[in-house]
């Protein structure tokens, strides 16, 4: 197999994955058949593989994600997409508030505004993630994954606060 | 009835016949000694005429080192042998002799057709 192509393919995993076996994938791609035919079928196959990686991570891949960072951090945990977009979304929800009151003011509108619908959006948009993230690492990484449950519940509460407490 | 003690159906069909259990292939080629990947996929391919994809392959493995039964060694030239653990060998042991008692029944059966 062409090595770009290999290298193409063997991007289609999580980088987790990549990190853990990339190098030795890489090379027995390499040291494939060679024939049309051959690295079809072989390509076909690491691509059904990769969608299933990314669908349901290997256990021992995604521990080692957790443990990359050291023991008892949740540095790695964040470098997944579910663990920090709602953390993103939620610190992007407060920033958006936060500039309009500086911009307008803490008076309460009749009508909501665009910046009620984004803020509604950030707040709304980050539950399904939330429950994704949830549901993938309770059960791998326990401890872990609720400190980072913590994190997040956390940033939501802070967009929220000045919503209530202002009473916008 | 045809008998089904011939052959005519593998013959038609190779892919009749073939076994594919990946993480059972696996434990198997490694009993045989440490290998890295292209040297299992080529030994499994020697042992029971089915050839597994690389993705496959990999995909077991991961499993049987998250299970412990296999465990990687140090990289060769950028490629990384495997070899099966202890634990490896008594899960292939006793899989293979359920194996052995189901193969050996079912083809008792089909004798007395």
């Amino acid at each position: 197999m062409r090595p770009g192509f290999a290298h193409f393919l063997l991007r289609l995993y999580p980088r987790a994955w990549r990190e853990r076996y990339g190098e030795e994938f890489e090379v027995l791609l390499l040291a494939g058949r060679g024939s049309i035919r051959g690295d079809l079928g072989a390509a076909g196959n690491v691509v059904w593989s990769a969608f299933r990686e990314r669908v349901s991570p290997t256990p021992v891949v995604a521990r080692e994600l957790v443990t990359a960072a050291g023991p008892g951090s949740v540095l790695a945990l964040t470098k997944m997409p579910s663990a920090f977009l709602p953390l993103a979304m939620s610190m992007t929800a407060l920033a958006v508030l936060g500039g309009h009151l500086i911009l307008f003011g803490i008076a309460r509108e009749a009508d909501e505004g665009a910046t009620a619908h984004i803020w509604q959006i950030l707040m709304a948009g980050q539950i399904p993630i939330l429950a994704v993230f949830a549901t993938k690492w309770l059960r791998r990484a326990p401890k872990l994954a609720v400190k980072v449950l913590v994190l997040q519940v956390g940033a939501a509460l802070a967009s929220m606060a000045p919503v209530f407490l202002l009473n916008l | 009835m045809s008998s089904t003690r011939d052959v005519v159906f593998k013959e038609k069909d190779p892919e009749i016949g073939h076994y594919s259990d990946p993480p059972l292939l696996v434990l198997a080629s490694l009993a045989g000694g440490a290998k890295h990947g292209h040297a299992m996929i080529e030994d499994i391919l020697t042992l029971c005429g089915t050839r597994l994809g690389p993705g496959t392959l990999y995909g077991a493995i991961a499993r049987l080192e998250q299970h412990g039964w296999i465990e990687p060694l140090a990289p060769e030239d950028r490629r990384r042998p495997y070899r099966i653990t202890a634990q490896g060998a008594a899960v292939l042991r006793a899989k293979l002799t359920t194996l052995h008692l189901f193969s050996k029944a079912g083809l008792g059966r089909l004798e007395a057709l």
